[in-house]
């Protein structure tokens, strides 16, 4: 089953490049060497390579926290919100607290993020569990909530007075330093890491675990041996909203330095859909987060090379992603055949 | 402080109102049609980007809002093919294909921005042909009735008879009976012979040429531009208006008055240096509580019912 997801994926990948291909072609360029601009442009040199690593953290964080939510049934396109409020979280705590060592400024920035992406997810779970509201709407609609929020506040009370609406930086203590100097990418990317590596054992190695993905795979039977189903469907909205948050967070710390007003533009979208082509698959969710981060790093640097504009590769992953979401495109074919051969034996036998 | 209250709350916030909130009654119509056929339609702002452009540049063209308007309906129908498909054909999961064609939509529409007129981000011309305004000389002599009454774009009058057209269609026709059944339950109304896929594909396929006609008002009425994502999240309000209404186009309708108030005052607010930004997040956490406190109560009421069927 895993195989044939897998195999899916890929040739949903190879058709939308295909079309991607004709496209440059008509447009006058050779598609062979644009692809290999794009992967050029993503993964060699430290600027290069750094700036997709920069991009990778937030996508994978997103993703998982998709991933996370849909194993307790729950489907939050909330991560956005949760996303823009942990950030926010984050900057306040790294400009307003100082004088403490960077060990503590930057455990308590990540952990406020979390808390408060995890209680801004609990109100949807809360609503999704305990009154049967639908999740989707909610949390789309708690997406607004938030952005407006936090661009109340970086336009107000916490401005820097600076012309664009920014907060002021953090403290030194706060940042989280960078690995490959030239570009953003910073040691968000090993806290993502483990942070993953962390959910992972915790859903699929432990007896909480089980309780969460009992009540995703089978709620009635979850109830039946005697879990608590509300609860947990709540308690894995949080998880999810805390995975959001520190994405926020690590974006703040790491890369920006201050919260700027709508920095995200859709990041949890992308990192969302990675985890829907991924079926939810915690390591296919991480390899389509790195594909993204790849493809749209290298697009820009490709832009900057041939002049295709960098919207074309962005058409290319939409259509990838298309395909990828229709599960029974490449299935039809398969039954054809199938049923082509069974007539063939049919054939045989009679002869 | 009467003053102030009276610059912000005055008859001119009718009109202001009116204007803010047709381009999302117009996705809210497209996200009520599908919603009652249980699909929930998060392409909408897809569809209307992908025909706002298709309008303008055929405007630009021909030099003909009619031809640019019907071009806008050919496109969206195309984009809600592409979802139809996608999604009764090859299984596709809804919300997915619709986030997907929204991602599609910017970046094709980007691209061809860049392609066709050689810009990035905005394209305006003294060529682009407008939707004409209806002007009714009887109200020009005064000055409150022609606020209120006046200056309309074309399609901020039909987006108000679509409503209730939409209303009738549902509730009043064997057509709306037949569609509202295939949300309701499927298996029931495939048992009374109706072919719910077809009906379901029907429905895409019209919320496509509803919505073209709002990326077209959005283009050519409400303003005479083309700006990348210029739909700017009006898909999602017309999918929370939609629920604001329980998918009821008229009560939806009044949803998304309150999308255009709270635009109209929030807007104005800011010109006095006030945050908009609460004023703004009120249709959102309105629509939130209404659907909590609607369905807290329906749940409730099934819990009395058990509990009275138990006691006899």
């Amino acid at each position: 089953m895993k195989e044939k997801e897998f195999f899916e994926t890929l040739l949903s990948l190879l058709v939308s490049f295909l079309i991607g291909g004709i496209v440059i072609v008509l447009m006058g360029y050779n598609p062979l060497e644009v692809y290999e601009q794009i992967f050029r442009g993503a993964l060699i040199g430290k600027f290069n390579l750094g700036g997709t690593l920069e991009k990778f953290v937030p996508l994978l964080l997103t993703g998982i926290a998709f991933a996370v939510s849909s194993k307790v049934a729950v489907f939050n396109v909330g991560v956005e919100g949760e996303l823009y409020l942990g950030a926010m979280a984050a900057a306040w705590i790294g400009f307003a607290v100082k004088g403490i060592p960077s060990i503590v400024h930057i455990s308590l920035a990540l952990g406020i993020a979390m808390l408060v992406g995890a209680l801004w997810a609990a109100v949807p779970g809360v609503l999704k569990a305990y009154y049967k509201v639908n999740e989707v709407t909610t949390t789309i609609l708690l997406n607004y909530v938030a952005q407006y929020f936090t661009s109340y506040l970086v336009n107000y009370p916490l401005s820097a007075q600076k012309g664009t609406p920014q907060t002021p930086n953090i403290e030194v203590s706060a940042k989280l330093s960078s690995i490959m100097p030239p570009s953003r990418a910073n040691t968000g990317l090993f806290i993502a890491i483990a942070a993953v590596i962390f959910v992972y054992w915790l859903i699929f190695h432990t007896p909480y675990g089980y309780k969460i993905r009992s009540v995703g795979t089978n709620s009635m039977y979850a109830e039946y041996i005697g879990v608590n189903v509300k609860r947990t469907m709540v308690e894995g909205m949080m998880l999810s909203g805390a995975l959001g948050g520190l994405a926020g967070a690590i974006e703040v710390l790491g890369v920006y330095g201050y919260f700027l007003d709508g920095f995200s533009q859709g990041i949890a979208f992308d990192g969302m859909l990675a985890a829907l082509i991924a079926n939810n698959n915690f390591a296919l969710t991480t390899v389509l987060a790195m594909f993204l981060a790849i493809l749209g790093n290298g697009a820009l640097s490709m832009q900057r090379y041939t002049g295709i504009p960098e919207s074309l590769i962005r058409t290319i992953i939409a259509t990838f992603i298309l395909l990828a979401t229709m599960k029974g495109l490449f299935e039809i074919k398969k039954y054809r055949r199938v049923t082509l051969s069974g007539k063939n034996n049919r054939v045989e036998e009679r002869v | 402080m009467w003053d102030f209250l009276q610059n912000i709350f005055n008859y001119s916030l009718i009109h202001a109102t009116i204007r803010a909130s047709t381009p999302i009654l117009y996705a809210t119509l497209a996200a009520v049609i599908t919603q009652q056929a249980d699909i929930l339609n998060v392409g909408i702002e897809g569809i209307m980007l992908t025909s706002a452009f298709t309008a303008v540049s055929v405007s630009y063209f021909t030099g003909s809002w009619l031809l640019a308007v019907l071009a806008a309906m050919l496109v969206g129908l195309a984009v809600a093919g592409i979802i139809g498909i996608a999604h009764l054909k090859y299984k596709g999961d809804v919300f997915a294909v619709g986030m997907t064609v929204n991602i599609l939509a910017l970046a094709l529409t980007r691209f061809f921005l860049n392609y066709i007129f050689q810009t990035n981000g905005s394209f305006y011309s003294e060529k682009i042909v407008p939707i004409p305004k209806i002007h009714i000389s009887i109200f020009a002599n005064n000055e409150i009735l022609d606020s209120i009454f006046n200056n309309y774009s074309l399609f901020e009058i039909i987006g108000i008879a679509l409503v209730f057209s939409l209303w009738y269609l549902l509730y009043r026709t064997i057509w709306g009976l037949r569609l509202r059944s295939v949300g309701a339950f499927p298996l029931a109304a495939e048992t009374a012979g109706i072919n719910a896929f077809r009906k379901k594909m029907e429905v895409i396929l019209y919320s496509g040429l509803i919505g073209g006609l709002g990326g077209a008002h959005l283009s050519l009425g409400y303003s005479t531009m083309f700006v990348e994502n210029m739909t700017n999240g009006r898909g999602f309000m017309g999918v929370a208006a939609m629920y604001f209404g329980q998918a009821n186009p008229v009560i939806a309708w009044l949803g998304t008055l309150l999308f255009g108030l709270a635009d109209s005052v929030g807007s104005r607010l800011q010109a006095y240096g006030i945050a908009p930004q609460f004023i703004l997040m009120i249709p959102y956490i309105t629509t939130v509580l209404i659907l909590a406190i609607s369905l807290s109560r329906k749940i409730k009421k099934e819990m009395m019912l058990k509990s009275s069927l138990r006691g006899s």
